[in-house]
Order: C-alpha cells, then sequence, then structure tokens
C-alpha cells in the first residue's frame, strides 16, 4: 500500500487519533431553556442571499439555548445507526496566553486526562469501548471535542462530556505525562520531518502582523514545559463554560429523548463571565512580502504564497469559496493548468482557506494559501510569475460563464463533502461554528445558495482587492541539508 | 475551582438534578444491516455492483483492476505510478484540460489510485451527473492517448516524490521493513529509486496498461444516489465493447520472519521511527478475525495496551500503532512508533512486554468486550460512506473472501474470547521471531539496539 501523492498537509492538533432521506427533525420548544437569542447583527454569514432561499440540500436544524448559555444543536439524519456528538469551546489557539505558546492545545490534551466521575483515559474508553471513534483538535477560535458513535450510546457520552464541562480533576503527574505527549507530537509533526509545519505552521507566522495571529500555536517546547497545574484550572475556569459553548448532536436519535438528556446533563452546569476577545484585526498590507525559510531536512523547495482573506461572510467571502474553485480545486483549476500542465513546474498545487479547517469554520482573519514542491531549477521568481499569469486575468476582467459555471458545480459537491467530512462529523463541525460565532447555526443552510449567487463581477473585484500582490506574502522554502 | 464551589452549592439546595456519577449504560445496539448490492457481469466479463445509498446527493464511480505495483517487475518500481499518471493526460479524444473540465463539470475530479494488488480509475460526483461519470471512466479506462510529450514532466514529478518520501522517515522505515520480510517479491519494494525511473519508457508504462487493463480484470463499482437503470444502461453502453486482457501470474511472496535488527541512520533525528513486527496471516484465514481482535487489544486502538503504555503511561510517543497489512494470501503484523530518541530501546522493551504479558496471561472479559465493541463499530463506521463501502467490497472481492463475510464480520467479532486471544497472541505474535526496523540517529541509538540482536546498518538507497 504505498502513496506517492505529495506530502499530504498534515492535520495536526489533533488530540489523539492520527485518526438515506432523512425525515425532517419535529421543532419543538426547548426544555426549560431561555428564549432562542436572535442572529448576532454582525452575522454577515446570513446577509449575502435572503434568508427564504432553499439550498438544493438541506439540513434540518433545531436549536434553542439553555438557561446557563449553552447553545444546542441537533440535525437528525437517519442514514445510518450512527451520530456525532460535538462540544466546541469558544476558545482557539490565537487566544492563548503569551508566554504560553501552544497551551490551548496542551490544554485540550488534559481534557482526556480526568473529570469528576471519570479517571485519566476512561472517557477514550467510554467512547471506543463502546465501538466509537473521539478526537479533539485545537483549531484558530475554538477547541472541540467530538465522538461518533452507534446510537445506542448517545445518553452516555452526553453524560461525559457534561461531566467534563462541569470540572476538570487532574494531577501533577498527568500534566506532565501529556507535556511529553505534546512534545512528542509537534517532534513527529515537525520537528523530526521535512517540510515540518509547512505551510499551514510555518506561514500565519510570517503573514501575519498581529500576534494573536503570528505566533508559534503549537508551541515552542519551552512554553510547553513551563505550563503548570495552576494555568491549567485557570485556563478551564476563564474558558470552559457552557455560555461559551456549543453542543450539537447529528445522526440517528429520537429528539424528545435527547433533549431530555441534554437537560438532564447540562442544565446544571453553572455560567462564568468569559472575557471578550482581544483586537485580532491585522492592517491591510499594502506592499508585497518576500520571505524564506531554510529546512535542513527537506531535499526539494516549496513555494507559497498567502493573501489576507476578505472578512468572513462578506460578499467578498463567498466569491473567495469561488475563486478557490476557479484556482486551486482539481485538474482543471487555473493554477494547476497554469503551473503543472502547462509549465511543469509542479506535479501539484494544494491551498485554501484556513488549511487547518475549511472556508466556514474560523471566525477571525484568515489567510488564503497557495502552495507547492518543485526543483531547484525553478527559481521561486519564475513560480511566482507564473502564478501571476494565472491570477492576473482574474483581475483584469469578469471571468467567463463556462469557467464559473464549472466553479459552482464543483463548489457545490465540495461542500457536501464537507459535509460527510469523517462519518458525518463535518456537518456537526458547521453547525457548530455557526452556533458559535454566529448564533444562527440555520446559516449553513444559505452556505449552498450563497456559493451559487457570486457573480462575475464580484470574482473580479475580490479579485482585485484580495488577489493583489501586495496583499501577498511568498515565502521559499530552500533545503539546506545538502546530499 | 470557583465553578465547582457553584456547582456544589446548586445540588445542595435540591434546584438542580444531580447527574449521576456512573456513566449511563448504553442501550442495546442497534441493528446494522449492509446496504442493498446488486451485483452483475458483463458478456466481456466485467463484473458490477451497484449499491443506491445515502442522502447527500453523490455518487462513487470506482473501477478496480487487477494491476498494481505487484506486476512490476524489478527495477520497474512506480512504473504503474507513472503509467496512473499518464492515463490523466487525456483520451483519444480529449486533451488533458477536456478531460479535468469534463470530470469538473460533474462536481468531481478523475482519479488514478495505484496500489500494490490493485489499480483504481476513480471519480466522486454529484449524483445527477452519474451516468456521465460513468461514461468519462470507460473513456479513461478504454481510450488513453499516452501522449508522448507529456512523458519527460510526469517522469520529472516522480522523481520529485521519490525525493520527498525518501527525505521522510516513516518510508523509510516501511521500506526497509517490506524489504525485510518480503525480499526481492514487488511487494518488498515499496519506494522507485530515482535512477530505475529515469529509464522508464512511454512504451513500457503502456504496455502495462494494455496488458492488465480489460473487462475480464476488472470490477465497477457505482455507490451513491443515482437511477440505477439509467445507470446500468450506461455502463452496458460504456464497458459492454471494452476487451480482454491477459494479464500474467504474479511471482508468489515467501516472507520471512526472524529477528533481525535494521538501522537506518538518520544523524540528529530527534526520534527513533519504528517499525517491530512479522509475517502473520491473510483474510481468508479462520484465525483472522480473532487476530483483529487481537490487534485492536494489543496495539490497534487508542485504548491498547501498547498505546496507553508508550503514550498514557510514559509519554515517549504522540500516535503508536500497530497494523495488520494484508495482500492476497498473505500479511504482515506490525507496531509502529515514532518515540523519542533517548526512549528508542526502552520504547521497543515496552512493546516487548505488552505482547509478552498478553502470551502469558488472557485478557480480563471487561476489557476485551471493549475491543469487541470498538472493532465492530468501527466496521459499522466503515461501512457507513461511500468511500468506505467502495473500500469494504473491494476488501472481499480482493481477498476472495465468501459472500456473506461482510453480513457476519460483527457476529464473528463478538465471539472472540479471551481464550482465542491468548491462542492468536502465542501462535502468530512471538516477539522472538519479530523484525526490528529503527530509522534514527545512529550515533545516540546504535549501542542500545544490541540488547536485540546483532544491527544491520542500512545503506542509503
Amino acid at each position: 500500500m504505498r502513496t506517492l501523492a505529495c506530502l499530504s498537509l498534515v492535520l495536526a492538533l489533533g488530540c489523539a487519533h492520527p485518526a438515506p432521506a432523512p425525515p425532517p427533525a419535529v421543532p419543538s420548544p426547548a426544555p426549560g431553556a431561555a428564549t432562542v437569542p436572535p442572529p448576532s447583527a454582525d452575522a454577515a454569514a446570513v446577509r449575502f442571499v435572503p434568508p427564504d432561499v432553499k439550498p438544493a440540500f438541506e439540513i434540518p436544524v433545531d436549536t434553542y439555548t439553555l438557561g446557563n448559555g449553552l447553545r444546542v444543536v441537533l440535525s437528525r439524519d437517519t442514514t445510518a445507526p450512527i451520530l456525532t456528538v460535538a462540544v466546541y469551546y469558544h476558545i482557539g489557539f490565537r487566544i492563548e496566553p503569551r508566554n504560553r505558546t501552544g497551551f490551548a492545545h496542551l490544554f485540550e490534551h488534559m481534557m482526556f486526562q480526568g473529570s469528576e466521575n471519570l479517571g485519566k483515559v476512561e472517557f477514550m474508553k467510554l467512547v471506543e469501548g463502546n465501538g466509537g471513534f473521539v478526537n479533539g483538535s485545537t483549531r484558530f477560535d475554538f477547541t472541540n471535542y467530538f465522538e461518533v458513535v452507534p446510537s445506542n450510546v448517545l445518553e452516555t457520552i452526553l453524560w461525559g462530556e457534561a461531566d467534563r464541562m462541569r470540572g476538570l480533576k487532574v494531577t501533577q503527574e498527568n500534566l506532565t505525562n501529556q507535556q511529553g505527549v505534546v512534545k512528542s507530537e509537534v517532534r513527529v509533526n515537525v520537528l523530526n520531518r521535512p517540510y515540518g509545519g509547512w505551510p499551514w505552521l510555518t506561514v500565519p507566522q510570517l503573514a501575519n502582523r498581529n500576534w494573536y495571529n503570528a505566533h508559534n500555536f503549537y508551541g515552542d517546547l519551552g512554553d510547553l514545559d513551563a505550563a503548570t497545574l495552576e494555568d491549567v484550572q485557570q485556563f478551564f475556569k476563564t474558558y470552559y463554560a457552557p455560555n461559551n459553548a456549543a453542543l450539537v448532536v447529528s445522526g440517528s436519535f429520537d429528539p424528545a429523548q435527547v433533549k431530555g438528556w441534554i437537560s438532564r446533563y447540562f442544565e446544571s452546569i453553572p455560567r462564568a463571565d468569559v472575557p471578550p476577545l482581544p483586537d485580532l484585526t491585522e492592517p491591510r498590507q499594502t506592499e508585497e512580502q518576500w520571505k524564506t525559510v531554510e529546512d535542513k531536512l527537506a531535499q526539494r523547495p516549496a513555494l507559497a504564497v498567502a493573501y489576507h482573506m476578505p472578512p468572513r461572510g462578506s460578499p467578498e467571502f463567498w466569491a473567495m469559496a469561488l475563486l478557490q474553485q476557479i484556482l486551486v480545486e482539481g485538474a482543471d483549476s487555473r493554477l494547476y493548468q497554469e503551473l503543472v500542465q502547462k509549465r511543469g513546474l509542479t506535479g501539484e498545487v494544494g491551498g485554501g482557506p484556513n488549511l487547518l479547517g475549511n472556508q466556514y469554520d474560523y471566525q477571525g482573519p484568515m489567510l488564503w494559501m497557495a502552495y507547492l514542491f518543485h526543483d531547484s531549477s525553478h527559481s521561486p521568481k519564475e513560480i511566482v510569475s507564473a502564478i501571476d499569469t494565472a491570477i492576473e486575468p482574474l483581475r483584469k476582467d469578469p471571468v467567463d460563464a463556462a469557467t464559473l459555471d464549472r466553479a459552482r458545480v464543483k463548489a457545490r459537491s465540495a461542500y457536501y463533502a464537507n459535509l460527510e467530512r469523517l462519518f458525518g462529523f463535518g456537518r456537526a463541525d458547521l453547525l457548530a461554528t455557526h452556533a458559535l460565532f454566529d448564533n444562527d447555526p440555520a446559516a449553513v443552510n444559505r452556505i449552498e445558495p450563497s456559493l451559487l449567487a457570486v457573480t462575475p463581477e464580484l470574482i473580479q473585484r475580490t479579485a482585485q482587492e484580495w488577489l493583489r500582490p501586495t496583499n501577498r506574502t511568498v515565502v521559499a522554502l530552500q533545503p539546506t541539508g545538502g546530499k | 475551582m470557583s465553578r465547582t464551589v457553584l456547582g456544589l452549592a446548586l445540588l445542595a439546595t435540591g434546584l438542580s438534578l444531580a447527574a449521576p456519577e456512573t456513566p449511563p449504560t448504553p442501550g442495546p445496539t442497534p441493528p446494522f444491516e449492509l446496504p442493498t448490492t446488486t451485483v452483475f457481469t458483463l458478456k466481456n466479463g466485467l463484473k458490477v455492483t451497484l449499491v443506491p445509498y445515502g442522502a447527500i446527493p453523490k455518487t462513487r464511480v470506482s473501477l478496480a483492476l487487477q494491476l498494481g505495483n505487484a506486476d512490476e517487475a524489478a527495477h520497474q518500481t512506480g512504473l504503474s505510478d507513472l503509467m496512473g499518471k499518464l492515463l490523466l493526460q487525456g483520451t483519444t479524444s480529449k486533451s488533458a484540460v477536456q478531460l479535468a473540465e469534463a470530470a469538473a463539470q460533474l462536481g468531481g475530479e478523475l482519479e488514478v489510485n495505484v496500489r500494490a494488488d490493485q489499480t483504481a480509475v476513480e471519480i466522486e460526483c454529484l449524483g445527477d451527473s452519474t451516468v456521465e461519470a460513468i461514461r468519462l471512466v470507460a473513456e479513461v479506462a478504454r481510450t488513453p492517448a499516452f501522449p508522448t510529450a507529456e512523458l519527460a514532466r510526469l517522469r520529472g514529478d516522480l522523481q520529485r516524490e521519490v525525493a520527498i518520501q525518501r527525505s521522510q522517515p516513516q518510508p523509510l522505515a516501511e521500506e526497509a521493513f517490506a524489504r525485510a520480510i518480503y525480499g526481492d517479491h514487488p511487494y518488498g519494494r515499496i519506494l522507485p529509486v530515482a535512477a530505475d525511473v529515469e529509464r522508464f519508457t512511454l512504451e513500457q508504462a503502456k504496455q502495462l496498461w494494455t496488458r492488465f487493463a480489460g473487462a475480464n480484470r476488472a470490477h465497477l463499482y457505482v455507490v451513491g444516489r443515482f437511477d440505477p437503470a439509467a445507470v446500468r444502461a450506461a455502463i452496458e453502453e460504456g464497458f459492454g465493447g471494452w476487451a480482454k486482457a491477459k494479464g500474467a501470474p504474479r511471482p508468489k511472496p515467501a516472507l520471512k520472519g526472524g529477528r533481525r535488527v535494521l538501522l537506518v541512520d538518520r544523524p540528529g533525528a530527534v526520534q527513533s521511527t519504528v517499525r517491530f513486527g512479522l509475517p502473520a496471516i491473510s483474510p481468508t484465514s479462520p484465525d483472522y478475525i480473532p487476530l483483529v481482535v487481537t490487534d485492536a487489544l494489543v496495539g490497534g486502538s487508542f485504548i491498547s495496551r501498547i498505546m496507553g503504555n508508550l503514550r498514557e503511561k510514559h509519554g515517549y510517543a504522540y500516535s503508536p500503532r500497530s497494523v495488520l497489512g494484508v495482500h492476497p494470501g498473505v500479511g504482515t503484523w506490525v507496531e509502529a512508533a515514532d518515540v523519542t530518541t533517548k526512549d528508542t530501546a526502552a520504547s521497543v522493551r515496552e512493546i516487548i512486554n505488552e505482547v509478552e504479558r498478553l502470551r502469558k496471561e488472557p485478557p480480563d472479559e471487561a476489557e476485551l468486550a471493549g475491543i469487541r465493541k470498538w472493532v465492530a463499530g468501527n466496521f459499522v463506521l466503515r461501512n457507513s460512506t461511500r468511500g468506505g463501502i467502495v473500500t469494504q467490497l473491494r476488501f472481499v472481492d480482493l481477498h476472495g473472501l465468501p459472500a456473506d463475510w461482510l453480513r457476519t464480520f460483527v457476529q464473528r467479532v463478538e465471539a472472540v474470547t479471551p481464550a482465542d486471544v491468548t491462542r492468536v497472541t502465542r501462535k502468530y505474535l512471538d516477539p522472538q521471531r519479530m523484525t526490528l526496523v529503527v530509522v534514527g540517529d545512529r550515533k545516540v541509538v546504535e549501542d542500545s539496539l544490541k540488547q536485540f540482536g546483532p544491527v544491520k546498518v542500512e545503506a542509503p538507497r
């Protein structure tokens, strides 16, 4: 079983693992819950198309908020006798403490080390020992914990997630052990591999200006070692509150039953005062930056270009989703055709917004990247010139109808693939992030119409401002190991 | 801490329902039924399996061929991969870009996935484009252009991929382990060699395809949302006239077990990449299911013993895993781990300790019950996606397993007893017969590895 595909992007920062027509849910009043809050005013994600425009594939969304502020989203799909439980906390690695780089991710590991009624690793046993799959991941704007399980295990998992939302019970021995595990994780994904952290970890640090967006979020080993048990409890107290979280259950379940369980296990967890987000904004970039990184383990050079993305939910944001299809996705894409098929500079061009997730599951400033591996016989300048050849026509003229039509079809298909990711976990991911960031999980049903509503003029306007060469950072990776 | 106090206060006033202190017991496992399949064979021998499945309007079309790296001669390692790249460079009626645009218009991308035993021409498209997707796959399979103009570029791409693979410790460890077990058999040649790739010709790649790819050596799987009647007609039309191919018998592998210690030097490496394993069995063996369960218990799951030891007890490794690797008629068991350099020998000792412990004492029923559920539950998950369903069906067909193999999988897993685990561990997992491969910093680890046997330093390729 060999794979000769180029280095696939390592989806690191995971905790543990390397790895039918649904009847619509019956809407019913939330048991003992507060009123459903209106979508937040700045939820621009919902404004691009009118709210009554229906997608071809509609996701059932039943949502309410508990008295303690926990946002709940239920989405029924009886395709298979399985379901996903996902708990998202509104704390990403962006806003971890300044002298504790990598802490948000280290903390995620600690969530598996014991809570009031569950000892170390017992949460894992509860899931895997009942036939399921569990993981946690730390991302720019959230940390998630999710399980895909046979449908009979739902109550057990809700109990377990509630137990660790209520409080952690961890020891110095657990912390020391997980500091070792996380350092091993950084070694295997970054330090002991060629192109370690390339480009997902490396490039944001070079392209961004604001520390929150530009620090080493996997963590300096020294900072990881410096973390204390007090840091762990303080972080939990600050961010891991029900009013700073969203709970999604999607898949095969009985709506009335699940609401009763959620009420029973989560309702009594007290809310907490969560500090406001710091200023995460990036200044508008007005000059192109060129950076070089050296890699002593690599044998071939690599190159990435990173552009700041338009704000999530703006019209230009939707146009970028189409530009992604036009430029990078598939062998018909402009960058593939120019760099691979015509010029033979590389075998593959990867890229997209938010390489640690997707177009939709982040909140703050983001980069759109394209990257490739090449031979030293071609200079970074030559490659960037080829990239410009592919991009500049999109800035100069409106895109032709055939290209836009293909991009729309691909975008729709990619959106479906995203929903199905990891045994259906992808659907829960979108529901949770739209609940967490926009207070409007039903906005997922406007993704498909929004993608289809993007016009050639909007694409051109977006490319003019956001695919400006002066909005980008070019990062060249140079092998320095010899051989 | 103050939140905990607040929680207790609420409980004391009786305002809240107390959550129980032990996890609620799961209800009975829901019945799981495999999706219904329709199987038929065209006159020219092409086997077809149709599986209507899912709510999301997409379909996977996968044409699996009895052609793979196992059919490569000596000094041809990677020729199938070059052939796979060439297949996407156009047909007699479409250029490469026209082919790519046609696939994109269906919401998909054509892929040729080359593996040791099989090659698949595949596309995942929107459901209402299934008929067109079948036509496109048929066109690629039947009328590939193999354009000379693309050869040098694709050979260069392959060279670059190989150079990148050879700079990574895990592929180097896989290569050394496969060579130790399978020797000169193609299964033992995991990575191409640059000098070989340089000499590949268009004619060689084309010949490989024409010799092995034909209706009688292929199986078409269509899984997803589609109109079965229209799909059937498209298959008849697209593949009905496809000729047969001769093929050629594959050499039979002779596996070599036994303790050897192979070291691939990677100066300055902060981790050692370890492979420790031996020849095992193929899925046709009656002991296969007990060994699958045993593997999950010893190293194949997160709740396995080696994971608990290397990661959760010692912090030596992030993601140690054991794997049963199989080819038709043969198989291996191997533990794979990337461990801190200074803990290399200690990690190997712990792996040996865990296997030895399982050879001595049967697992208790509760531990085994959790593992059985994990194996069964994962089987359900694997059969809950289009790609997973294709993989499962291909597995059964590749290994020539009985028709009810998938249907009875869960019940056979549930029947595995602690005594079975002890028996198969003793029979198949003998640490004394395991080969150790370490890719790491020789000057730091070599001496400590001598306790496992004489260390042979592998030359770089």
